[in-house]
C-alpha cells in the first residue's frame, strides 16, 4: 500500500514502502500505531484519502528512510585559509550533505565565544550563509586561556548553554571548581574533554606498537580516565552538569557508567565517531589525517566505547569535525595539528561502518546522532521564541559514493574516508 | 633489483638491498688501505647535508664517504637560516632543490621529516636520524661491525642498554639485526624500555637477566638528556644498576663479550673509563666502518635528479 506524508501543504511525500526510523525502536513504525508527532508532517494517509494539495511537490520517497536530522555536539570551524563567513558557508553546506541539521560550534581561535560582540557577529554570519543552524559554545574561560572564568552571566543571557574550551582542560582545578560553582546557578553545562595536560603534554598518538615503530611519545590513556574521573568530581560536588567531551578508552566508559550507576544528575558524555572505527594501527607511516586528540586507541576500546553507546552511557556520537588546511596536514606528524573532518560524511559513514553491519540499529542512530544531541544543547530560536526542533531527512540507503577531495564541501582534505566508498544518498532537507 | 630512491627506514628496505649494502661496504672500506683514498663514483654528484639537530660524528662522517666517492658536498647550516626565521621545511627544501643537489642527507628532531621530504623532492634523500623513528645508517654501520668481528650476524645475542624509548638507534640495528637472523634484548630504566608488546623484544631489567641470557654483543646507548624534559628515573642510579661498572667489565672479558656504542659516550655513566680501552671494545671500529657504510648507501641509491645521458 502506497502511504503518502504530507506536510505543510508544500510537499508530499509517496512511495511503496517508506521506513520510518524516529528513534523509538528498531522496527519501522507508523504514525497511526505509535501516535508519535512527527514535527513539520501533518497527517499521513494511504494514498488515495487524502488529496494533494494544489501546487504541493511530490517526492517519491520508495525504498528510503525518513528520519530527523542528526545534531552534532562537537563541531569546529576552523579559519582555514579562507575568511570567516566562507567557513560558515562551508561547514553549512558539508553539515547538509551529512544529514547534520545542526551543531555545536566549540570556540576556537577564529571563533572565541566569550562576548556579545563575537556571538552576535557569528549568528549574523550564520543567519546569513548557513545552510545548518550553528549553536556556539560559550569559552569557559577568557580567550581559553585557562586562567580567568568568562561572563557566564552575560553568555547565559545571550543564549548560550554550553560552556566549553573546545575540550581542554583548564590548568587550575581550583579556577574550575569556582567556575562550575558559579555557573551551576545559571543552569549551564560544561563541556570538557578528560585530560591531565602534564601526562598528555609532548605526546603524538596512543602508545603502542605502532608508536613504537614510529618513535612518537604516546598519550597514556591513564591521562584521560584520571580527567574524566575528576571533572566528574568537581561537576558533582559543584552540582552543575557535565558533558564528558570524546572518551577514547575503556576504562573511561566505564567511570562514566559507575558515575551514571550512582544516580549522578546532569552527566552525559560523547565519543567520537572516529573513536568507534580507527585504531593506532590506521596512523599507518605517520598518515596525519589520523592524528587526532585524544588519539586512536585500541580495537578494545573501539568495542567497550562501541557497547556504551548501546547501552546509553555514551549518549552521543560526534564528529568532532576539524578542518585542517592541507598544507598542515602534509607536514611531519610532530609538526601537524590534529583532527579529522566528518560532517560531510557523517550519516553515510555512520550507516556504512555501524548500521549496515548491524553493529548499530537505527533507533541508536536517532537518539545518539539527533535526540540526545537536541536535548543536551536545547537550541532554542530567539526570534520566532519557540525551541527549535529537528527537520527531517530521507537517506537513501541503496545509493553509493566515492569520497573524493572535490565531493568534499567542507574546503579541506582531511576525511579518513577519503577515497572510500559509502553507501547512502541524504537529502535535507526532504524537499531540497 | 629495482633502484631505490631514498633511505629512510631499514623496514624500507629488502632483504637484496640490505645484502647488496652490508657487501659493498665491505669494498668501501678496501679503499681505505690504498694510498689514495679516493675513487669517482660520484663525481659531479651534489650532496646536501642538512642537520636541524647538532651532531659532529654522523655528519663528518657523511661529509667524508661523500668526499671519498668525489660528489661535492654542501653543508647546511641551520642555526644561521631562514630555519630559525620560522620557515617551513618544505619551502627550505623547495629552495635547496632549485639548487639541484642530488642527495640530501637530513637529520631532525621530529619522527618522520626525513619520509616527507623525500617524498617532496627528487633528490635522494638518506635519513640521518629523525626524533626516537630510525637511523639507518647507524644500523648498517653497527651490522657490518658485528659481521666484521664475528663472520656472521645470524645467530649472534645483542643486548641494548639504556634510554630505548628515545633512541632512534635502537630501533633501527635492533632491526636490522634481527632481520640478518640475530637475537635483540632491551634493558633499561623500567620508564625508558617499552613493553615487549609494543616492541616485540624481550625486556630486561638487571644486568643479571643479561648475562643468564648469554649475550655476545653489549650494545650501550646513552641517556639522551636532551630529549626528556621531566626526569624518567634517579640519574643518581644510573651508572650503578644499568652502567658497564669495573666490576661487570670483568665479567664481560671474562665471557668475552664485545662492547659497541653509538657514541657520544658519557664516561661514568653507561662505561667507565676502563671500558673504553677493552680489548673487545669496538667503538672505534664503529666509527671507522660507519665512513665505508654510508658510502655504500650514497653508492646504492639513485636520486630522480639523474638524466639518461
Amino acid at each position: 500500500m502506497t502511504n503518502t506524508y504530507i506536510t505543510n501543504a508544500t510537499w508530499a511525500l509517496t512511495g511503496e514502502k517508506i521506513d520510518l526510523r524516529m528513534g523509538h525502536g528498531d522496527e519501522p513504525v507508523s504514525i497511526y500505531r505509535n501516535g508519535i508527532a512527527l514535527p513539520g508532517i501533518n497527517q499521513v494517509t494511504p494514498a488515495g484519502e487524502m488529496q494533494v494539495p494544489a501546487g504541493a511537490r511530490t517526492i517519491d520517497a520508495t525504498g528510503k528512510i525518513l528520519m530527523p536530522a542528526l545534531f552534532d555536539l562537537h563541531t569546529t570551524i576552523s579559519i582555514d585559509g579562507h575568511s570567516k563567513r566562507e567557513c560558515i558557508y562551508r561547514a553549512g553546506q558539508a553539515a547538509n550533505r551529512g544529514g547534520v541539521w545542526g551543531m555545536l560550534v566549540m570556540p576556537s581561535s577564529g571563533f572565541i565565544f566569550d562576548n556579545t560582540a563575537t556571538l552576535d557577529s557569528f549568528d549574523e554570519a550564520v543567519s546569513q550563509r548557513s545552510f545548518a543552524t550553528m549553536v556556539p559554545a560559550g569559552c569557559i574561560t577568557e580567550g581559553m586561556k585557562g586562567e580567568q572564568q568568562a561572563p557566564y552571566n552575560t553568555l547565559a543571557a545571550r543564549g548560550v548553554t554550553i560552556l566549553s574550551d573546545s575540550g581542554n582542560m583548564p590548568a587550575s582545578l581550583l579556577m574550575l571548581h569556582r567556575a562550575m560553582k558559579y555557573a551551576a546557578e545559571m543552569d549551564l553545562t560544561f563541556a570538557i574533554r578528560g585530560d591531565v595536560p602534564c601526562l598528555s603534554r609532548n605526546t603524538y598518538m596512543h602508545p603502542s606498537s605502532t608508536s613504537y615503530i614510529l618513535g612518537l611519545h604516546g598519550t597514556p590513556p591513564c591521562a584521560e580516565e584520571i580527567g574524566i574521573e575528576t571533572i566528574i568530581r568537581l561537576a558533582k560536588d559543584a552540582g552543575v552538569s557535565l558533558h564528558v567531551q570524546t572518551v577514547s578508552t575503556a576504562e573511561g566508559v566505564e567511570i562514566i557508567r559507575r558515575a551514571k550507576a550512582a544516580g549522578m544528575k546532569g552527566l552525559t558524555a560523547e565519543v567520537a565517531l572516529h573513536h568507534l572505527l580507527y585504531t593506532h594501527e590506521d596512523v599507518g607511516d605517520y598518515n596525519t589525517t589520523f592524528k587526532t586528540t585524544p588519539p586512536l586507541r585500541e580495537r578494545t576500546d573501539c568495542e567497550a566505547l562501541l557497547a556504551g553507546v548501546k547501552d546509553g552511557t555514551i549518549d552521543c556520537i560526534v564528529t568532532d569535525h576539524t578542518p585542517c588546511l592541507p598544507f598542515a596536514k602534509k607536514q611531519d606528524f610532530v609538526s601537524a595539528p590534529q583532527g579529522m573532518v566528518g560532517l560531510d560524511t557523517f550519516l553515510p559513514a555512520l550507516y556504512t561502518h555501524l548500521v549496515k553491519p548491524g553493529k548499530l540499529n537505527w533507533a541508536d542512530v536517532v537518539r545518539a546522532c539527533s535526540s540526545a544531541p537536541v536535548k543536551i544543547v536545547n537550541p532554542y530560536d530567539r526570534e520566532e521564541d519557540v525551541p527549535v526542533v529537528a527537520p527531517l531527512l530521507l537517506f537513501a540507503p541503496e545509493e553509493q559514493q566515492v569520497v573524493t577531495c572535490e565531493s568534499l564541501c567542507c574546503g579541506t582534505t582531511n576525511n579518513p574516508m577519503l577515497n572510500s566508498t559509502l553507501y547512502g544518498g541524504v537529502t535535507l532537507p526532504i524537499n531540497r | 633489483m629495482n633502484p631505490r630512491k631514498d633511505l629512510i627506514t631499514i623496514n624500507s628496505l629488502s632483504d637484496e638491498d640490505i645484502h647488496t649494502i652490508l657487501q659493498s661496504t665491505s669494498a668501501m672500506k678496501d679503499i681505505f688501505t690504498k694510498s689514495v683514498k679516493k675513487v669517482p663514483a660520484l663525481k659531479g654528484k651534489s650532496v646536501l647535508t642538512l642537520f636541524y639537530e647538532p651532531s659532529t660524528r654522523t655528519r663528518s662522517s657523511f661529509e667524508v664517504a661523500a668526499h671519498r666517492l668525489s660528489a661535492d658536498v654542501t653543508t647546511f647550516t641551520v642555526s644561521t637560516s631562514s630555519v630559525v626565521k620560522g620557515e617551513s621545511v618544505h619551502d627550505t627544501i623547495d629552495t635547496l632543490m632549485s639548487m639541484k643537489m642530488d642527495y640530501i642527507i637530513v637529520r631532525h628532531k621530529n619522527s618522520g621529516i626525513p619520509a616527507v621530504i623525500a617524498r617532496h623532492c627528487k633528490a635522494a634523500v638518506i635519513n640521518a636520524g629523525d626524533g626516537s623513528h630510525a637511523h639507518p645508517s647507524q644500523a648498517f654501520l653497527d651490522a657490518f661491525t658485528i659481521k666484521e668481528k664475528y663472520g656472521e650476524v645470524a645467530g649472534r645475542r645483542v643486548v641494548i642498554i639504556g634510554d630505548i624509548l628515545h633512541s632512534r638507534v635502537a630501533r633501527s640495528t635492533s632491526t636490522i639485526l634481527r632481520r640478518l637472523g640475530a637475537e635483540v634484548a632491551y634493558m633499561g630504566p623500567g620508564p625508558l624500555v617499552p613493553p615487549q608488546q609494543h616492541t616485540g623484544i624481550p625486556r630486561f631489567t638487571n644486568w643479571n637477566q643479561i648475562f643468564e641470557w648469554k649475550p655476545d654483543v653489549i650494545y650501550l646507548l646513552r641517556v639522551q638528556n636532551e630529549r626528556i624534559d621531566t626526569p624518567f628515573f634517579p640519574s643518581a642510579d644510573y651508572h650503578a644498576a644499568f652502567g658497564v661498572t669495573e666490576e661487570r667489565l670483568r665479567r664481560i672479558d671474562d665471557l668475552n663479550l664485545s662492547i659497541m656504542h653509538p657514541g657520544p659516550v658519557n664516561r661514568g655513566v653507561e662505561i667507565c673509563d676502563a671500558a673504553m680501552n677493552y680489548r673487545n671494545c669496538l667503538i672505534n671500529n664503529q666509527v671507522e666502518n660507519g665512513i665505508a657504510a654510508r658510502m655504500s648507501i650514497l653508492y646504492h641509491l639513485t636520486p630522480q635528479t639523474q638524466s639518461h645521458d
